[in-house]
């Protein structure tokens, strides 16, 4: 579904210029769920922003379901790190938001539903918990039925609690929707509770230092297990270890 | 409710300050220096008519003044804050010449637009102007680029982006700058009155009607009064517009889980 050849990304020019990802290869079949880690500012969420159409790669090629990427695609949806709910909108408004700019006819009331935000259409997201506001960011995403979802750390700056329940629940539309997911993280637990492979992006500029297969995510007990740690432990290391 | 009580309360320590000063200095110099209160009151209803069409016709010029510097200080001040490339050619413009009070280069206005109605409006609109300028310019640089960026990775358009973004995003900062502009449109609007050519009856506006009947000082207190009024009136009227406009930021905390 996704395919990425030699992505180089690089900021500004001259002495300005900043690399931020280089010679990144990277493929996603359709229906995987990825999870991508790395330090902070190695190029994560630009990679995403690459994905998504928002920054076109300096060098390398970018194709999803076969085709190149030249720009924002209807089949793929974007979740921000803080949900990126615009707060003059209210529930509905921003789920609508991207069908509308989209001109596409805007029916959210089934996502809303099923994200358990039915009776809060008319608030705003100055009046929701943080965790209400990363659902409407989902439904907002949900809304678009992308073949492709892209999720830049939506669990971050949550509760524990919280942050368990949104991943239960991105897990629980990932099996039913079967969508393509990249879920960025700098959460190592939560990559590999949820990624079927861990894609390890090296420091800045970043590139792909580690792939590691995880089979057995997204099961409830997989938490307890020692496999769990253990893959845990290792990419701690592997970061740990770029990182210095 | 609790806002008109608040603004009554406030009315009430004006004129008690006002009474004080006002019966301080007659027990001083023996004479009446400030007129109370209560005789600056009873010398306005007595010329009440003048009195509300100087009050109506000082309110017109600085609602169409504010409306001018809204209409062409707004997209200017939006665009330059929000566009990097605009901001770097416009920018040293805006605060090279923000620092100019109008007024030092009346002359020249005099001549451009005649002793007119038209050259008050522009006195005033220039000053104003500036002001929504510099405040929409800071308020679109300010934007999170968070907003931005949900709005263009849904694919918008530049107008999508100003319409659903840059513009609600600014609009409290623009209506605080508004808020506190009164101020300086009302000393303008004074100005613009009584230095302009001292044409026209006291029913003219506050100004003229102040300097009118400077020889009273009850009848020029009433005209004081009423300037105090009219900016009372804009500052009520954008903190409802701040109120209607801007509802969002003015809720109530976390509902439910």
């Amino acid at each position: 579904m996704i395919e990425v050849r030699g992505l180089c990304v690089a900021y500004g020019a001259g002495r300005r210029r900043v690399e931020a990802l280089s010679q990144v290869d990277l493929e996603v079949g359709a229906g995987e769920f990825v999870a991508v880690v790395g330090p902070s500012g190695c190029g994560k969420s630009t990679l995403l922003f690459v994905l998504d159409g928002l920054v076109r790669p300096s060098a390398g090629t970018v194709k999803i379901a076969g085709e190149e990427v030249r720009g924002i695609r209807r089949d793929v949806a974007l979740i921000l790190q803080d949900a990126g709910l615009l707060p003059w909108k209210t529930v509905q408004q921003n789920a609508e938001l991207t069908l509308r700019i989209q001109g596409r006819k805007a029916n959210v009331k089934d996502v809303l539903e099923q994200l358990g935000l039915a009776g809060f259409e008319r608030r705003y997201p100055g009046e929701l918990s943080e965790g209400m506001r990363r659902r409407v960011g989902i439904a907002r995403a949900l809304a678009l039925h992308p073949r492709v979802l892209l999720m830049d750390e939506p669990m971050a700056n949550l509760d524990s609690i919280t942050r368990e329940r949104i991943q239960n629940l991105i897990l629980e539309l990932w099996y039913r929707l079967e969508f393509t997911a990249v879920l960025v993280t700098h959460d190592i637990e939560e990559a590999v509770f949820l990624g079927q492979r861990v894609v390890v992006l090296g420091p800045r500029p970043g590139k792909v230092v580690e792939v590691l297969e995880n089979p057995g995510m997204g099961e409830p007990e997989y938490r307890d297990t020692a496999e769990f740690r253990e893959r845990v432990h290792h990419l701690r290391e592997l970061l740990v270890g770029s990182a210095a | 409710m609790k806002r008109v009580a608040q603004y009554l309360l406030a009315a009430l320590v004006v004129l008690l300050v006002w009474e004080g000063v006002s019966l301080g200095f007659l027990a001083v110099r023996g004479r009446i220096v400030i007129p109370t209160p209560r005789a600056a009151i009873e010398a306005g209803l007595e010329r009440f008519p003048e009195l509300a069409a100087a009050f109506g016709a000082s309110a017109m010029r600085f609602l169409l003044a504010l409306l001018i510097a809204f209409a062409l200080g707004l997209p200017l001040g939006l665009t330059v804050g929000f566009e990097p490339t605009l901001y770097q050619l416009f920018s040293p413009l805006i605060y090279l010449t923000y620092p100019i009070p109008p007024v030092a280069l009346l002359v020249f206005l005099m001549v451009a637009f005649g002793l007119g109605e038209t050259l008050k409006i522009v006195v005033i609109t220039m000053a104003l102007f500036f002001q929504v300028v510099v405040a929409a310019q800071g308020a679109a640089r300010s934007i999170p680029r968070t907003y931005v960026t949900a709005v263009r990775s849904a694919g918008a358009t530049r107008w999508q982006l100003y319409r659903h973004v840059v513009i609600p995003a600014t609009l409290p900062g623009v209506l605080t700058a508004a808020r506190v502009s009164v101020g300086l449109g009302i000393t303008m609007v004074y100005i613009v009155e009584t230095k302009l050519g001292a044409v026209g009856g006291p029913g003219s506006g506050l100004g003229r009607f102040i300097e009118y009947y400077s020889f009273s000082g009850e009848l020029s207190l009433a005209g004081v009064v009423g300037l105090s009024l009219m900016g009372l009136m804009f500052y009520a009227l954008l903190e409802l517009l701040d109120r209607w406009l801007c509802r969002w930021k003015h809720l109530e905390g976390p509902g439910g889980a």
